[in-house]
């Protein structure tokens, strides 16, 4: 009799401390989706400096939730009309100086996106995020919550650990740490300039820097940014992808 | 005196003179025979894995060769090809641009090697472009040809005259791209060069890649492959600091260690064979001095010191190891000719071998190397004279008083 009340009380315990905890995979989903919206139209800067060259990319890029993404290349003039087209797990790049789209083969996906520290993988994998990881709070204080994400056993994933650094107060990234299987750091991306969007709280540019190259990065800044417009669905689609 | 006393000695038993006689011949004969299709062999491989795409060696940037890094670029002033040409040991040298991206066609995309030559001097040094399926060479005007290898051109589904999209990462960080048109397809038999190598023109790459005047290698064709490592030292010292000079050896690492252990196993292979041969001289010059310690004792009772009986001996294993010299490396040298000459085709029972980075060929076919020849002659004259030593020590022991009274 005893040991079932132990037991009993110890069942209304868990219960109770699930329900108050923190949703950390709502939490990841939120901060991982906050450029997306249900749609969104963007017009932003991509500066990249590694130590071979210095690019600054003008992009304009569209999405609908979060399993279709369009990006098209603004400036420079060389580049004018190079555009990426994401759905779901697939990507393809339409070559205007040859009018070509090439589809990215999965052996590919890890390559780097328009010469920058992102890879094609980023804009695919972003999207399963909190499929793939399972979370954990690994710290909490004041103003932040330190987020473990580990990769589930069957899970195909890039990362060996993600941990995220939210700011508490505005529910925002302040940095993101990604290693690699042996627990080594491979990059970081940190946000700044919080600006509010209609109803949304967002930091405005973010900065990835590869920890082995630590003098290399790519920072991309929103310059305009609009949410929840109604779009077209043909805007994704390969037709569209070659006309702007 | 000796040599007489010697000779006659063999020729009074003929019959077992010869067989022994024929027993070396046939060992070194065959022996030779072996030796020199077992290089044949390793001489195939050694080609297709250095000829069809290395080059013998290779002149790059400090690191090139380990890291394939787009930067470690130098311009084709650095170091002239006339110059290296001008060296005796170097048949031809051929400048190379490389790189790696994404190669399209139609709704199918792999990833692949670009590598950039000068159709011309290519030819010179590597094979590739001799090993066409289908199609032709690329020619110097033609600036937006490309060679493919036999599998990429399966997985794209593409034949000649087909189109290849070409995505790239330029070296200024732009998008490189263009198109260019299948002209031949290659089948080399390497995995890798035919499922992911596309050869193009030097200039196309260069404007590509935006490294306008930038090469990362000179491949060497050289005389004599199996000299590349000494050579790689001399000429190291030649160029300007920064550059380094990496042979075969170092390129193909397994193919050194292969060749490598094909030399140990070469000696084991001369070692048992005449271990075998020599255990049948030793018992042939027992047995004869044997029958003839009569008439030792019947030399030393006339005054015939024990060393010249041990002489004696010991010149009669040598006359043997002489004789069955000259014809047994005359008739091994005989069918190594043959086997260079014609050989034997395997095609139809095995398919080709990759293997330590090269690929060994369904043929039989002999080389000539000096070695192959000069170790098995050099080891039968010791072995015939190490096999008589113990007979000849024996009939030199001989007491003549006792000699005569068994004999």
């Amino acid at each position: 009799m005893k040991k079932m009340l132990f037991f009993g009380l110890g069942f209304i315990g868990i219960t109770a401390s699930t329900a108050l905890a923190l949703d950390l995979t709502a939490l990841v989903r939120e901060i991982e989706g906050q450029y997306n919206g249900r749609s969104s139209l963007a017009t932003m800067q991509m500066e990249v400096s590694t130590a071979h060259w210095q690019r600054n990319l003008q992009l304009q890029a569209w999405s609908q939730g979060r399993d279709q993404f369009l990006v098209r290349i603004l400036e420079p003039p060389k580049e004018k009309g190079v555009a990426t087209l994401k759905i779901d797990k697939q990507v393809w790049n339409y070559l205007p100086r040859v009018e070509r789209t090439i589809k990215i083969p999965p052996s590919m996906m890890g390559g780097a996106w328009m010469g920058s520290h992102i890879t094609n993988n980023d804009l695919v994998k972003a999207a399963r995020i909190e499929e793939d990881y399972r979370f954990s709070l690994q710290k909490e204080d004041e103003q932040t919550w330190t987020i473990n994400g580990i990769p589930k056993p069957d899970a195909a994933v890039v990362w060996g650990k993600i941990v995220y650094q939210i700011e508490k107060k505005r529910r925002i990234p302040l940095v993101v740490d990604y290693y690699d299987e042996q627990e080594r750091k491979v990059r970081r991306i940190s946000f700044d300039q919080v600006e509010t969007i209609g109803n949304r709280t967002l930091p405005l540019r973010m900065t990835i820097v590869p920890q082995d190259k630590a003098d290399e990065r790519t920072v991309l800044t929103y310059q305009q940014l609009i949410f929840d417009l109604e779009l077209d669905p043909t805007v994704f689609s390969l037709g569209r992808l070659r006309t702007p | 005196m000796l040599l007489t006393l010697a000779l006659r000695n063999l020729w009074r038993n003929r019959r077992r003179s010869l067989l022994t006689l024929s027993a070396m011949v046939a060992s070194s004969a065959l022996l030779i025979l072996a030796l020199g299709v077992f290089s044949g062999m390793f001489a195939d491989m050694l080609a297709s894995g250095t000829e069809q795409y290395h080059g013998h060696m290779v002149i790059s940037a400090r690191g090139y060769q380990e890291d394939r890094d787009l930067f470690r670029t130098f311009a084709p002033s650095d170091i002239n090809l006339q110059t290296l040409e001008a060296r005796p040991e170097i048949l031809a040298a051929a400048p190379r641009l490389r790189s790696f991206g994404l190669i399209s066609h139609r709704t199918q995309s792999e990833p692949a090697e670009l590598l950039g030559i000068d159709p011309g001097r290519e030819a010179r040094v590597t094979t590739l472009s001799q090993k066409l399926q289908k199609g032709e060479p690329l020619h110097a005007e033609d600036q937006t040809g490309a060679l493919i290898g036999s599998g990429l051109a399966r997985k794209l589904g593409i034949d000649i005259g087909g189109e290849l999209v070409i995505l790239t990462q330029a070296a200024d960080g732009s998008i490189g791209n263009d198109l260019l048109t299948v002209r031949g397809i290659f089948a080399s038999g390497d995995r890798h060069q035919d499922n992911a190598l596309v050869l193009v023109q030097l200039g196309w790459l260069r404007q590509l890649l935006v490294l306008p005047n930038a090469q990362h290698e000179i491949a060497l064709r050289l005389g004599e492959p199996l000299l590349a490592a000494p050579l790689a030292d001399t000429l190291a010292t030649s160029l300007p600091a920064g550059f380094e000079v990496l042979d075969w050896g170092d390129l193909l690492p397994q193919m050194r260690d292969a060749i490598a252990a094909y030399d140990v196993s070469r000696l084991i292979m001369v070692g048992v064979l005449y271990l075998a041969t020599g255990l049948g001289i030793l018992n042939t010059f027992f047995m004869s001095v044997l029958e003839r310690i009569r008439e030792f004792g019947l030399l030393m009772s006339l005054g015939v010191r024990p060393w010249q009986i041990r002489l004696l001996v010991l010149t009669e294993a040598l006359l043997m190891g002489l004789f069955s010299l000259l014809i047994g490396v005359s008739s091994g040298l005989l069918l190594t000719w043959y086997m260079a000459q014609v050989g034997v085709d395997l095609s139809d029972y095995i398919s080709p071998i990759s293997y330590a980075g090269g690929t060994i060929l369904p043929r039989l076919h002999a080389v000539f190397i000096f070695d192959n020849f000069f170790i098995p002659a050099l080891l039968l004259l010791l072995i015939s004279l190490l096999a008589a030593f113990l007979p000849a020590n024996r009939a030199a022991k001989l007491h003549p008083a006792t000699a005569l009274r068994e004999g």
